[in-house]
């Protein structure tokens, strides 16, 4: 389904790669690009970020296009938007319309904003992109983020995906029965969607408790974690 | 909702990250007491994170370096209260940055204090309050979902507002309103009327639970 991502975190050249390393230093990074505030910086790294993505990676162009192109596509109407109705100043530019204008203060806001947002996309692909959930999860845990928290997180992590699974197959019944035929079928359909899964996922959640309970669980799941392959 | 990646300057990144950790810290407290007295609640915890995932993934977009989808906390602060919401919301919110490039890391703060935060306690006072006046837990549950959605949202708008404050604050957060009421009203209704469905099909299959968790009104009980 749209899950691409989490398929591109497992299979691409930098899985293996040390995840404390790709954590830090896409954290690193971030609060560099955000405290320097430079058009030029932001920029910089767009590009090396892209070519560690696409070259070292070798994660293919389309996907991490696709991944570019939703927040993209947002940042520009938010900027244009910033452009035209904020900011006093200087008048640079008048549209002639409603006396919206283009002021010093505005083009200043959303290009820094723009660029900011270029900056910082390619960082959180390299890390989304490269990094499994589970392994970032064991990461946090040896960090002294609370226990709880990241078994609540690992089994969450697992639902999901049993989720989908469920959810593709009954919105496709759905479908097949015109349950989306018009807007409020789709209202009714969505909201009998919505609830199947929340009444199965108790369900499900009542199994997944005896399974750990059968098997000694005792707040741990205690992960095997391979030698590297040289 | 989320502000997107990289959206914020620093100096709001961190302010919106030090009021979500401190609030989301006494969550994970509330979530070991609760766990520590009944063990088996911790499936139930992470079955309902992974639902409301699943609510939210389902996305509309709309302008402002954001987009609207169901977030589903209003119905989790019903259940479970705002405090766990929180934790629940927080890790979703990690999940959406990461799985779906949805949200960010460095804006994880302030998506957390609007959608884990603002919203969850709104939901949970406007549940809390209709139920106790004796008006029954569906009408309850549409005007808590309605209005912990409508409240996520005007949180944004502040954030926003605070860190584009031009040419002043309050002209900048009106632009931002506004943009937001007219975008997200529909939206809001849209999420207390599937929250109203769900909670039907709740309340007819598993009034047990309900009751267990302590969400029903007292006349239902």
């Amino acid at each position: 389904m749209k899950f691409d991502m989490d398929y591109i975190a497992h299979h691409n050249e930098l899985t293996e790669t040390n995840p404390y390393f790709k954590l830090f230093l896409t954290i690193f990074l971030l609060i560099l690009t955000l405290a320097l505030d430079n058009l030029y910086f932001d920029i910089f790294i767009f590009v090396v970020m892209s070519i560690v993505i696409l070259a070292v990676a070798k994660i293919n162009f389309r996907s991490y296009l696709k991944f570019l192109s939703i927040p993209m596509a947002f940042v520009v109407i938010t900027c244009l938007f910033l452009i035209f109705f904020f900011g006093n100043g200087e008048v640079i530019y008048e549209t002639g319309i409603f006396g919206i204008v283009v002021t010093t203060d505005s083009l200043h806001y959303g290009v820094y904003t723009f660029f900011r947002v270029v900056g910082c996309l390619p960082l959180l692909g390299f890390l989304a992109l490269t990094t499994p959930i589970a392994k970032i999860l064991h990461c946090l845990a040896t960090l002294k983020v609370p226990r709880i928290v990241i078994e609540i997180a690992l089994l969450m992590y697992n639902s999901i995906f049993i989720f989908l699974n469920e959810i593709d197959t009954m919105q496709k019944a759905q479908e097949t029965r015109l349950g989306y035929h018009s807007y409020w079928n789709s209202f009714k359909s969505l909201g009998a969607l919505a609830s199947t899964i929340f009444l199965r996922s108790l369900d499900k959640s009542e199994t997944l408790q005896h399974s750990l309970d059968s098997r000694g669980y005792t707040g741990e799941l205690p992960i095997y974690e391979p030698q590297k392959r040289e | 909702m989320h502000i997107m990646e990289g959206y914020l300057p620093l100096e709001w990144c961190i302010v919106w990250f030090v009021v979500a950790i401190i609030f989301v810290a006494y969550g994970i407290y509330q979530i070991k007491k609760i766990v520590d007295e009944t063990p088996e609640s911790k499936a139930l915890l992470a079955v309902s994170g992974a639902f409301m995932f699943i609510l939210s993934s389902l996305k509309l977009p709309s302008v402002t370096g954001s987009c609207s989808h169901p977030c589903g906390n209003g119905l989790g602060a019903a259940l479970f209260g705002p405090a766990v919401t929180a934790v629940l919301a927080t890790i979703v919110l990690i999940f959406q940055a990461l799985l779906l490039a949805h949200g960010g890391l460095t804006t994880l703060g302030a998506n957390i204090v609007s959608m884990g935060i603002v919203g969850p306690v709104v939901a949970w006072i406007v549940y809390k309050a209709f139920t106790k006046a004796g008006i029954s837990s569906t009408i309850a549950i549409f005007f808590a979902a309605f209005l912990g959605d409508l409240l996520t949202y005007v949180t944004t708008s502040f954030q926003l507002a605070f860190a584009f404050p031009a040419p002043t604050f309050s002209a900048a957060l009106t632009n931002f309103l506004v943009i937001f009421a007219v975008t997200q009203i529909p939206l809001a209704v849209g999420e207390g009327i599937l929250t109203v469905i769900i909670w039907d099909r709740l309340k007819a299959y598993k009034p047990k639970l309900l009751d267990k968790l302590g969400a029903l009104a007292p006349n239902e009980a």
